[in-house]
C-alpha cells in the first residue's frame, strides 16, 4: 500500500528560472529504503527540504501515512509535520550533550517515557557509554549516529537523510554504511535517502532513482 | 487557489516576530522622517533671518571641520596602519592595540581638557613660562578656533580609520603586497601604488564612520565655538525658542547626510568588501633598522601620548585636586542615572535587535536587505536631528493622548510623553540600534541555518527554537552587543543634553556643564569615571578582533 505520496511537485528558487524540480511524482511504500542519486545542484537535497516543509513549493501534494502535509489548500508547518531529518552537517546543537540532543524532540513525551526512549535509541546506535559527551568530543561517524538517534527518537513518519556520508572519511565509509544500513532495519523506518555516490545508494537502498540537472528534477531509471 | 496559496504565504511570513520588527523598524523611521518632512513645512518669519545671515556660516563651519579632520584623521589611520602591519619596530606590538585606546575619551572631554592645557594658565603657558621664561604669543598653540576642533577632533577620532584599515590590511593584503615586494616597489612606492588603493573600500568605511561623528558632534565644536549645523540646532533650540527652525535646519542637515550616503556608494561603486571567509595568510612585516625603526615608533608614540595619555594624565592630576569635594552622594547619583538610562535603553536595542535578526534571518534577501538597512539608518544620523524628530512625534502623540490623560485624571494640556524620560531613551534606542543589531546579526551569521531546522522538525516551533537552541548560542554575541552599545550610550551627550527630563543630569551632560561653566578641574573626576567605562568597551573591541584573527 502506498505510504508516501508525492505528486506534480514544482519548486523553483527563482520566478525567472526554469524550476529545479518540475512536476516531480513518485511513491514509496511504508519500510522502504528508497535513495535518490544525482549531481549537486540537481535538486535532490531540495526535494527532501520540501518534503520536511522547510521549502514551500510552487504546486503539487505530498501525502505521508495519510496525512495531507501540502496541496492547494493546506499547509502544514515542518514542527507539525512529523518527519525525521538527518542533515548533511548533522546540525548537532553544539551546546547540548549527546543525551541532550536525542531528547530534544522528544519534548512532548513524560519524563519516563522520554528516559525510556532515549536508553532504546542510545542502544540502537549504541552511543550508551557516549550520553554525556559534547558533539566536538565525538568523531564524524559518531556524530553521524547521534543524528540519526535524534531524528529517530520522536517516532517519525519517514526519515529523511541528506548526504550523510559527505562528512565521513572514505575509508570508513564501507563500516559506517553497514552500520547505518543495520540501524535503519532495526528501526523498521521509512527512509528517503540522498547522495551523489552511487556506492552510497547500492549499498544501503532497495530501489533508487536517479535525478539529473537538466531534467528538471524528473527522474529516470539508474 | 491563488488567493488561498497567497494566504498561506501571507500566513507563513507574518508572525509576531515580523510584526514586531517591522513596528521596531517604523518606530526608528519614523522621528527621522518627520524631520525630513520640515523642508515640505512652511517656514516661519524666523526661518527668513536664520537662512539669509546664518545658514551658509553653519553649513561652511559643518563642511570645514568634515573636510579637514576627514582628510587628517584618515592620513594618520592609514598612516599608522600600514605602518604597525607592514613593519616591524620597537613597540609595534604594543602600539597595534594601544593606538586604539583613544576612542575611549569622548572628544568633548578631551576638547575642555586640552583647551585648558594650552590656555594662559594652563600647564604648558605655564612651564615654558615659569621654568624656561619662554612668553608664547597669544593665540600660537591656544586650541578654541576652527584650527583646534580639527586636532581634537582627528587625535580622538582616527581610531576608526586605523581599526578598519588595520583589519583589513592585515587579512586580505598579504598576496597583493608580497607581489608587489617581489615586482620590485618598497617603502613609499608600494605604500602609494598598491596599500592605498587596495585599502580603498576600508579607508572609506573607516573614514564614513569619522565623517558621521563629526556631523554628529556638538561638544567640540560648541566648546570651542565653532559654528556647525548641529550646534546651530542647539542655539535655535534653546536661545531662540523656535522648534521649527531647528528642525528646518535638521532637515538640511539630514540633506547633507543623505548626499555623503549617495558619494559613499559612488566611491564605491565597483568595490566591493572581500567578505570572503577564506583564512588569508597574514602579511609578514619587513623589519625597519635605525633611523627608520626609530621614526615609526617616534611617530606611533607621539600619536598616542597626544590622544591618551597627556590628556589622562591631566585628567588624573585635576581629579586628585578635587577628589575630595566631587566624590560625594551626587556623583553617585550621576552615575546611577548614567547607567540605569543606558541599562534600559540597551536592554529595548537588544530586544529589538534579537526580534529583527531573527526576521531577516527567514526572510528572502531584499525586503530583509531592506528591513536591516531601516533597523540601523540611525548611526548616520546626528543625534541632534534624532533628538528634534523625537521631541515633535512625542507631543504629536500627547496631543493625541490628551483625552486618554484627561479620562485618567492627570489634568487637561497634559505632556506625559514629551516631559518623561521615555523621549531620552527613544532617543537613545533609534541612535545606537545598529551599534546592537550589528552584534547580534554577526553572531547570528555564526550559526548554521541546519540548526534551527532541525529544531524544527524535531517538533519545535520557532519560539521554542529560539529560545532553546538561538538564544543559548548568541550568548556571547549579546554580551558584546550588550557592553558596546551601553559604553556608547553612556558617552552621549547631544540626545542627553536636548531629550533629558526636567532634574535629570547624567554623568556626560554635568561633565559637559561643568566645562562649560569653566569648572574644569571639576569636571574632571566624572570624565575620568566615562574614560574608564569607555575601555570596556575598546577592550571589548579588541576581544572581537583577537577572535576574529584566531
Amino acid at each position: 500500500m502506498t505510504y508516501v505520496s508525492i505528486k506534480n511537485l514544482t519548486f523553483r528558487y527563482n520566478k525567472r528560472q526554469t524550476p529545479i524540480i518540475d512536476n516531480l511524482s513518485f511513491a514509496m511504500n511504508k519500510g522502504e529504503i528508497v535513495g535518490i542519486v544525482g549531481a549537486s545542484g540537481s535538486g535532490k537535497s531540495t526535494l527532501l527540504r520540501i518534503i520536511a516543509g522547510l521549502e514551500q513549493p510552487e504546486q503539487g501534494t505530498i501525502e505521508v501515512d495519510q496525512k495531507m502535509m501540502m496541496d492547494d489548500t493546506c499547509w502544514v508547518e515542518t514542527e507539525q509535520r512529523g518527519v525525521g531529518m538527518v542533515f548533511q552537517d548533522y546540525a548537532l546543537f553544539p551546546h547540548l550533550n549527546v543525551a541532550d540532543n536525542i531528547g530534544f524532540g522528544m519534548h512532548k513525551l513524560k519524563r519516563s517515557e522520554r528516559k525510556q526512549r532515549l536508553q532504546e535509541m542510545l542502544e540502537l546506535v549504541q552511543m550508551t557509554d557516549y550520553a554525556k559527551r559534547y558533539p566536538h568530543e565525538l568523531s564524524g561517524g559518531q556524530q553521524q549516529r547521534v543524528a540519526m538517534a535524534r531524528a529517530l527518537a520522536p517516532k517519525p513518519s519517514i526519515l529523511l537523510m541528506d548526504e550523510p556520508f559527505s562528512n565521513l572519511d572514505a575509508h570508513l565509509k564501507a563500516n559506517i554504511r553497514k552500520e547505518l544500513l543495520q540501524i535503519l532495519r532495526r528501526a523498521g523506518i521509512t527512509c528517503l535517502f540522498v547522495s551523489h555516490d552511487q556506492a552510497d545508494i547500492e549499498a544501503i537502498c532497495e530501489r533508487e532513482f536517479c535525478i539529473t540537472a537538466n531534467s528538471g528534477g524528473n527522474f529516470c531509471s539508474c | 487557489m491563488n488567493k488561498r496559496r497567497l494566504f498561506i504565504n501571507l500566513q507563513k511570513r507574518m508572525n509576531v516576530w515580523t510584526i514586531v520588527s517591522l513596528t521596531g523598524a517604523a518606530v526608528i523611521l519614523l522621528p527621522i522622517l518627520y524631520v525630513l518632512s520640515g523642508l515640505i513645512r512652511p517656514a516661519n518669519d524666523n526661518w527668513e533671518s536664520v537662512k539669509q545671515f546664518l545658514l551658509t556660516d553653519y553649513v561652511i563651519g559643518s563642511l570645514k571641520l568634515v573636510l579637514f579632520t576627514g582628510f587628517f584623521a584618515t592620513s594618520i589611520g592609514v598612516v599608522l596602519a600600514w605602518l604597525v602591519v607592514g613593519y616591524t619596530f620597537p613597540l609595534r606590538k604594543w602600539f597595534r592595540w594601544a593606538l586604539m585606546l583613544p576612542l575611549a575619551v569622548p572628544p568633548y572631554i578631551a576638547a575642555y581638557t586640552y583647551a585648558t592645557m594650552t590656555s594662559y594658565t594652563g600647564f604648558i603657558q605655564a612651564t615654558l613660562r615659569n621654568q624656561f621664561d619662554i612668553h608664547v604669543t597669544p593665540g600660537t598653540i591656544e586650541v578654541m578656533s576652527t584650527r583646534g576642533a580639527v586636532f581634537i577632533l582627528t587625535l580622538f577620532l582616527f581610531p576608526y580609520v586605523f581599526m578598519i584599515a588595520k583589519m583589513f590590511l592585515e587579512r586580505q593584503s598579504a598576496v597583493y603586497i608580497e607581489n608587489a615586494r617581489l615586482l620590485g616597489h618598497k617603502r613609499l612606492s608600494l605604500f602609494f601604488n598598491v596599500v592605498l588603493p587596495i585599502s580603498r573600500p576600508a579607508i572609506i568605511a573607516g573614514l564614513m564612520l569619522v565623517v558621521f561623528e563629526v556631523l554628529s558632534d556638538y561638544g567640540v565644536a560648541n566648546y570651542f565655538g565653532v559654528q556647525t549645523l548641529s550646534t546651530a540646532i542647539f542655539q535655535t533650540w534653546f536661545s531662540m525658542y523656535d522648534v521649527d527652525s531647528a528642525m528646518r535646519l535638521a532637515a538640511w542637515l539630514m540633506v547633507v547626510i543623505i548626499g555623503i550616503f549617495v558619494l559613499e556608494r559612488y566611491l564605491r561603486r565597483n568595490q566591493q568588501y572581500n567578505t570572503s571567509m577564506k583564512q588569508n595568510k597574514p602579511l609578514a612585516p619587513k623589519p625597519l633598522k635605525g633611523a627608520a625603526a626609530f621614526g615609526a615608533t617616534a611617530f606611533c608614540m607621539i600619536v598616542f601620548l597626544l590622544s591618551f595619555v597627556i590628556p589622562v594624565v591631566q585628567l588624573i592630576v585635576w581629579a586628585t585636586w578635587t577628589y575630595e569635594k566631587m566624590w560625594s552622594a551626587d556623583l553617585i547619583e550621576l552615575a546611577l542615572n548614567s547607567l540605569s538610562g543606558a541599562a534600559i535603553a540597551t536592554f529595548v536595542i537588544l530586544i529589538l535587535a534579537l526580534l529583527s535578526a531573527k526576521t531577516v534571518r527567514t526572510m528572502s534577501s531584499w525586503p530583509a536587505y531592506l528591513l536591516t538597512k531601516l533597523m540601523t539608518v540611525g548611526y548616520a544620523v546626528p543625534g541632534a536631528i534624532i533628538a528634534i524628530g523625537v521631541l515633535a512625534v512625542c507631543i504629536q502623540l500627547d496631543k493625541w493622548l490628551f483625552p486618554i490623560y484627561a479620562s485618567l485624571g492627570m489634568g487637561k494640556g497634559m505632556l506625559w510623553l514629551s516631559t518623561s524620560l521615555f523621549m531620552l531613551l527613544a532617543g537613545y534606542v533609534i541612535r545606537f540600534m545598529a551599534t546592537g543589531y550589528n552584534a547580534i546579526e554577526t553572531g547570528y551569521d555564526k550559526i548554521p541555518r541546519s540548526y534551527s531546522e532541525a529544531a524544527r522538525t524535531l517538533g519545535h516551533g520557532p519560539a521554542s527554537t529560539f529560545f532553546k537552541i538561538e538564544l543559548p548560542l548568541l550568548r556571547g554575541s549579546i554580551v558584546t552587543g550588550f557592553i558596546l552599545t551601553f559604553v556608547e550610550i553612556v558617552k552621549e551627550l547631544p540626545i542627553t543634553m536636548l531629550l533629558r527630563p526636567f532634574n535629570f543630569d547624567t554623568l556626560a551632560a554635568r561633565t559637559y556643564q561643568f566645562a562649560i561653566d569653566e569648572r574644569i578641574y571639576e569636571a574632571a573626576l566624572p570624565s575620568l569615571l566615562l574614560i574608564s567605562i569607555s575601555l570596556f568597551s575598546v577592550l571589548c573591541i579588541l576581544n572581537i578582533e583577537k577572535e576574529k584573527t584566531k
